[in-house]
């Protein structure tokens, strides 16, 4: 880039009182209508999170993970309970193992059917931001049937899970996946199959599969260049039910550019991944036993842990959410821990991807990475 | 695809507005009418004094120190009164779980909107009891 | 007493003579008095001369007085002209001004209703019966907004350019046919009969429309106004020319390029009928100017947070806001008069009936299209309109031409009897 294209630039500010950034602020330089330079900033959602969670004992910190990420709740206090779980021995029951598993995909499905709403919002279609909003309805009054929470459901507990599933329980959520089944070739229509869409996304932030593993994405934004990285199969969770049954990694490989992503990709993925989800709690449920749902001596083991460094992670709706643990011996709070979102990654790679790209472009491509601010500042 | 297959997409997408044009809107009127929450809805707590044991385990187990215990404060032959402050408040459920003597309870009101701060530290005199002064607006009563 | 302007104009050269000689006199009369000065002489004329000054100053006051008196007889008179009464009263109260208040008032609600539908919501429920007065308290609040003018802004065009933009788009319903009598510029046998020339004048006023655009957005001071503004000058270069062309077809039709004959043409068939790409292109033209869903990259409010409209506030926001529904309104009409018969329709109600209901139904084809695709980029708005849309309606008035000429039977059904 020359000097001289410089000289006509002009600094335009997007966020943090922007309209579609929420929590966040980026610095376009733009030359005409083109941008060339972004510069992601971050820092305006921090709560200090890692900081909150040494004065939590281990039955208390995924409360506070929870809220780092409403849309992905479950998924988010996951990898503290796993981290927790690795430095104590403790027998999750088979029931429990399978229980989480069900509830973390249900969760992965209303967080993709909210950002299929997000998504919308920002290419400017009113009508998609509500319908799949009020869809997801279904799913939170289920969530809300079994523990009481619409979105921050502090669902699993070092041991095992909270809250047994209850025959009303398993009638919401039937309804519920019923109702994403059914809805789905209307998205379709709407999102994959609508012109105008296409014309806004084919071709918009693109990146190589090559490009995105040297920058750190994870979950659909990398599994849309056709790499088949999924946690849940590569490193399954013991305690989790992955590998009980048997599913397959949701790739989109597109043809026209193998190896590649762009927004639309990215879509098409987080499509796929709806159905997987859809697949995997469809498999599970039939092979759910009875027996208890919780470690007897969950609660008198996690009142003090051994010495000892537990790494939990797990693949949530926007890439690998992990949490690492130090506990010193004899600890009733972590000595330190770090918080591990998928979205720097993605939220920064910005910079690399938007450079070139119009100005209109830049909430395509920012949606389409799905990023949140909670987890890169936490 | 082509012209004539993006006619298509198009039609098929006005298709779908159309209908939702006629269809029943999702929304209710909130103050007037209001969803039917579960029985397991983690709103405000209640606190049986009659049942307490002013074990703590309740204070001891919130992730947020929004319970506040005064041991004092007694009714009965060894119960405690709990001061919950709901600006604080995550609804966990945590105290719920820990208490053993089914003393505390969550309900399913979550409506628990206040004019001033202070009111929503809920006192002994307020969290044992579900009552409170129904809200007018505009002539029609809700809650 | 009638006032007569030549009458006024031929007394002028007289008074400006005598007040010239009257300074003469003034000036030169140290030196034309004769013999020794006679105080007293002097003095005993003084009174005559104050007297006099009085008198002429009276004079001044009187004509003014008469004048005025006269001008406003002058204008009443014409007013209390029965011809002159009942433009005013069409032109103030029924097809023009009152009436198209309240229609924008309507129309804002029935818009709000049904994007509320396509949402799956209710819209507007509390104030008054099914929201009705929503708008009337949305309007309190705006006005009662503070007004907060950038710095950088150009204070005095930033004050007067939203309501004249609402000006703007007001003007063209003038000439719109709303019935065979209750029209502003229309009736044949009115003494206010329409302008041969109605459809272009309507084109013409509009165009001013994106320079109001783009000068809010660059007298605004903000960066996302100004891009704001060039988005909307852009919207409104690609989809003018394909709209104005597919005007074409009707106007070639009836043979007149007057609204009101466009609509008496089609008293056997409507043009919708003979023309439905023309009008499918007129549609997405007429959607495309005005800047509403599909094309509202000028007000993208995921880029540029409200476009050019982002540093509005208050009762600047809300004429605006008008304006836009406004402009809607007119194009929703405009169809109607080209298209789809006008005032033709059921001959046992009236022509306004008839047009309304027209309209309603056209209006909500315009809110259910504009709700149902993304916001094109502003390369792809010009793509669309030039690509497809212009090609669609040259072709149309082409085939229009040989129709005309080669197809017998066509010209008395399309010339209406």
């Amino acid at each position: 880039m020359s000097p001289d294209i410089l000289d006509e630039s002009s600094v335009i500010w997007f966020g943090p009182q922007h309209v579609s950034a929420h929590g966040w602020a980026a610095k376009l330089t733009i030359v005409g209508d083109y941008i060339v330079e972004c510069d992601p900033n971050a820092g305006y959602f921090h709560r200090s999170a890692e900081k909150c969670l040494e004065f939590r004992n281990f039955r208390q910190g995924s409360m506070i993970l929870e809220r780092i990420c409403m849309m992905e709740a479950f998924l988010a206090e996951y990898p503290y309970i796993a981290a927790v779980e690795k430095i104590v021995d403790l027998e999750v029951p088979e029931r429990a193992k399978i229980m989480r598993t069900i509830m973390m995909e249900f969760n992965r499905i209303h967080s993709l059917q909210f950002w299929w709403g997000q998504f919308a919002g920002e290419l400017g279609l009113f009508v998609m931001l509500l319908w799949p909003w009020v869809d997801r309805e279904y799913s939170l009054d289920a969530f809300e049937e079994l523990t009481g929470s619409r979105h921050t459901v502090s669902y699993a507990t070092p041991g095992g899970v909270k809250y047994d599933f209850t025959p009303k329980f398993l009638a919401k959520m039937e309804t519920a996946l019923k109702l994403v089944k059914d809805r789905m070739p209307v998205f379709n229509d709407m999102l994959a199959g609508s012109p105008t869409f296409r014309l806004r996304t084919e071709g918009v932030g693109h990146y190589t599969a090559k490009q995105a593993l040297k920058w750190g994405l994870s979950g659909p934004n990398i599994k849309a260049c056709g790499i088949p990285m999924d946690l849940r199969k590569d490193d399954p969770d013991p305690n989790l039910a992955y590998d009980l049954i048997d599913w397959e990694v949701p790739v989109i490989n597109n043809e026209e550019h193998p190896g590649e992503s762009d927004a639309f990709d990215r879509l098409l993925q987080r499509f796929k991944e709806i159905e997987t989800s859809l697949d995997i709690i469809e498999k599970l449920l039939p092979i759910l036993p009875e027996g208890p749902i919780i470690d007897p001596k969950a609660r008198s083991k996690t009142n003090r842990l051994p010495e000892g460094e537990g790494y939990g992670r797990v693949e949530g709706t926007r890439g690998v959410t992990s949490v690492w643990l130090k506990t010193m011996a004899k600890a009733q709070t972590p000595w330190r821990a770090k918080i591990r979102g998928p979205c720097f990654a993605s939220y920064y790679s910005l910079k690399h991807i938007v450079p070139g790209a119009r100005f209109a472009d830049f909430p395509a491509i920012f949606g389409s990475l799905d990023p949140y601010p909670g987890w890169w500042d936490r | 695809m082509g012209f004539v297959g993006n006619l298509g997409d198009i039609f098929r997408i006005l298709k779908h507005t159309f209908r939702q044009v006629f269809r029943r809107p999702f929304t209710y009127f909130y103050p007037f009418e209001d969803r039917e929450y579960p029985e397991t809805t983690r709103g405000r707590h209640i606190h049986i004094r009659e049942t307490c044991t002013a074990c703590a385990a309740c204070v001891r187990a919130c992730p947020v120190a929004a319970i506040r215990i005064d041991k004092e404060d007694k009714k009965f032959e060894k119960d405690c009164a709990l001061y919950f402050d709901y600006t604080r408040c995550l609804f966990c459920g945590d105290c719920v779980r820990a208490c053993r003597y089914e003393a505390l309870f969550h309900t399913p009101i979550v409506d628990l909107s206040e004019g001033d701060r202070d009111d929503l530290i809920y006192g002994p005199d307020k969290i044992t009891t579900l009552d409170r002064d129904p809200l007018e607006w505009r002539g029609r009563r809700f809650r | 007493m009638q006032f007569d302007v030549f009458t006024w104009l031929g007394g002028l050269w007289d008074w400006v003579i005598g007040v010239l000689l009257w300074l003469w006199g003034f000036l030169m009369w140290p030196f034309l008095w004769e013999g020794p000065f006679d105080f007293f002489a002097w003095f005993g004329g003084l009174w005559d001369w104050v007297l006099g000054i009085f008198l002429w100053l009276w004079g001044i006051v009187n004509w003014l007085i008469f004048w005025v008196v006269d001008f406003v007889n002058w204008i009443w008179f014409l007013v209390s002209l029965p011809e002159n009464f009942m433009f005013l009263f069409r032109a103030i109260v029924f097809p023009g001004l009152i009436f198209i208040l309240l229609a924008l008032i309507f129309t804002v609600w029935y818009t709000r209703k049904i994007w509320a539908r396509l949402q799956d919501r209710r819209g507007p429920m509390h104030m008054g019966k099914y929201g009705g007065l929503q708008l009337f308290a949305d309007a309190i609040k705006l006005m009662s907004k503070e007004i907060i003018i950038p710095d950088k802004a150009k204070r005095w065009m930033y004050r007067i350019l939203p309501s004249l933009l609402l000006v703007i788009v007001m003007l063209p319903f003038a000439f719109i046919p709303w019935d065979p009598y209750w029209n502003i510029l229309g009736s044949p046998t009115s003494p206010f009969p329409d302008l041969s020339v109605s459809l272009v004048l309507v084109f013409a006023i509009l165009t001013a429309v994106p320079v109001f655009s783009l000068l809010i957005g660059w007298v605004s001071g903000s960066k996302y106004s100004l891009i704001g503004g060039f988005r909307a000058a852009n919207n409104q270069f690609a989809a003018e020319i394909p709209m104005v062309i597919s005007s074409v077809g009707p106007a070639m039709l009836a043979g007149s390029l007057s609204l009101y004959s466009i609509v008496m043409a089609q008293t056997n068939i409507w043009y919708i009928v003979l023309l439905p790409i023309n009008f499918i292109t007129f549609f997405v033209a007429a959607i495309a100017s005005v800047g509403t869903f599909p094309f509202d990259a000028p007000v993208a409010d995921s880029e540029i947070i409200f476009g050019w409209r982002t540093e509005l506030s208050g009762i600047y926001f809300t004429v605006v806001y008008f304006a836009e529904f406004a402009e809607q309104m007119l194009y929703s009409a405009l169809m109607v008069t080209l298209f789809l018969g006008g005032f033709n329709g059921l001959p046992f109600l009236a022509g306004i009936v008839n047009f309304a209901i027209k309209w309603l139904v056209v209006f909500f084809l315009f809110i259910v299209v504009t709700s149902s695709f993304y916001r094109l980029r502003q390369d792809q708005v010009v793509h669309l309109c030039w690509k497809y849309l212009l090609p669609l309606s040259i072709l149309n008035v082409v085939l229009v031409m040989f129709a005309l000429v080669y197809i017998p039977g066509l010209v008395p059904l399309v010339i209406g009897g």
